[in-house]
């Protein structure tokens, strides 16, 4: 299985070369959009971690996660996991921040690590693209796509649990 | 956002001042910044790595075979695209290899060609609604980013989450194209 990652990119390597890529100046371009995307990422971090740090520090989280245990327990849901599935849909870096959280706490190979990473991998950032996309051309009545996006996601995220239990126990 | 922002700062101060005290509620925030910086810096270098093998691959013909392997599911899907189908497709693939800033633009260019033949101004045609649908449910056939982020935080066995990811969008896709379907025949 952990072979796969690095054949697939020596076979991308390969197979750019054959057509003519000239690859080191369009891997340099790649990395400088990376670049791009944690100089707005690292501010976002900052926002969420300062709110995300001081709201379990002050153990609100811990009242809110006894609050919320019958409902997570009945849903077969692990409860430190819900910061993540709340702040999915509404922003993709925050969402990234909720998890690096996660990650540094239990570790990124832990049963939680990986199901959240399932859960970020497996949706997406519903009300930014929505307010994007009609936004840019003004569209107001949107009709039935909030409701089938919002199914999509809700269902991304149950499939993203079925299947972590299924893989991770 | 703003709401979720105030609430959890509102409430932690408000918590932590009179649990602890005013020296440990500052502690807090600035920790939090201080982490900030930290997880961004760990989290560079997988991000550096995946996007320039990104900027390698979209250079190749493979986006394009791909954005052509779609035809056919795209013309099912948005019988009433037009022009749009195109730019339909080109987002699509970004999307399925996990280039969601790649795939934005496209997807603005799309509904843009929709909006142009809309009858109906302002008010979204079936194949916009199709189109915001299957870009939530997102059919993720290498979540590159989230490997770079997985790797950059010292996991030894990054890959494991490859297949779930893949089969568990792959399922609200499925679902969700579904769904548009009976939507869009009404």
């Amino acid at each position: 299985m952990s072979a796969i990652v690095p054949i697939g990119i020596v076979l991308l390597l390969l197979y750019a070369v054959l057509c003519r890529v000239r690859i080191f100046s369009a891997f340099l371009e790649g990395a400088e959009r990376a670049l791009l995307l944690l100089k707005k990422l690292i501010p976002c971090l900052a926002g969420m971690l300062v709110a995300i740090t001081v709201f379990r520090d002050s153990g609100a989280l811990d009242a809110l996660t006894r609050i919320l245990r019958p409902v997570t327990d009945a849903l077969g849901v692990d409860a430190r996991l819900l910061p993540l599935i709340l702040m999915r849909p509404l922003s993709g870096s925050a969402a990234i921040a909720v998890l690096s959280d996660l990650f540094t706490e239990y570790g990124p190979d832990s049963v939680v690590g990986k199901t959240g990473s399932v859960l970020l991998g497996a949706s997406e950032t519903l009300l930014y693209s929505l307010a994007l996309y009609f936004g840019s051309v003004g569209i107001r009545k949107t009709r039935f796509a909030v409701p089938l996006a919002l199914f999509a996601s809700i269902v991304s995220v149950v499939a993203g649990l079925v299947f972590s239990r299924l893989f991770f126990g | 956002m703003d709401i979720v922002f105030f609430a959890l700062i509102a409430i932690g101060i408000f918590a932590e001042l009179f649990t602890k005290g005013g020296d440990a509620v500052l502690a807090s925030l600035i920790g939090g910044a201080q982490t900030a910086v930290q997880n961004g810096i760990t989290m560079a270098g997988g991000m550096l790595f995946w996007m320039g093998m990104f900027g390698i691959l979209e250079k190749t013909p493979l986006m394009r075979r791909l954005s052509k392997a779609l035809r056919p599911a795209i013309r099912w899907l948005f019988p009433d695209a037009g022009d749009a189908s195109g730019a339909i497709a080109l987002n699509l693939s970004c999307n399925m290899l996990g280039l969601g800033n790649a795939a934005t633009p496209y997807g603005l260019e799309a509904m843009r060609l929709m909006e142009a033949e809309n009858p109906k101004k302002g008010v979204a045609t079936d194949s916009m609604c199709v189109l915001l649908a299957v870009n939530a449910s997102c059919l993720e056939l290498f979540p590159a980013t989230l490997l770079g982020l997985r790797q950059s935080f010292g996991s030894t066995q990054s890959a494991v989450v490859v297949l779930p990811v893949l089969l568990s969008s792959a399922c609200s896709t499925v679902l969700t194209v579904l769904l548009c379907r009976v939507c869009t025949r009404r």
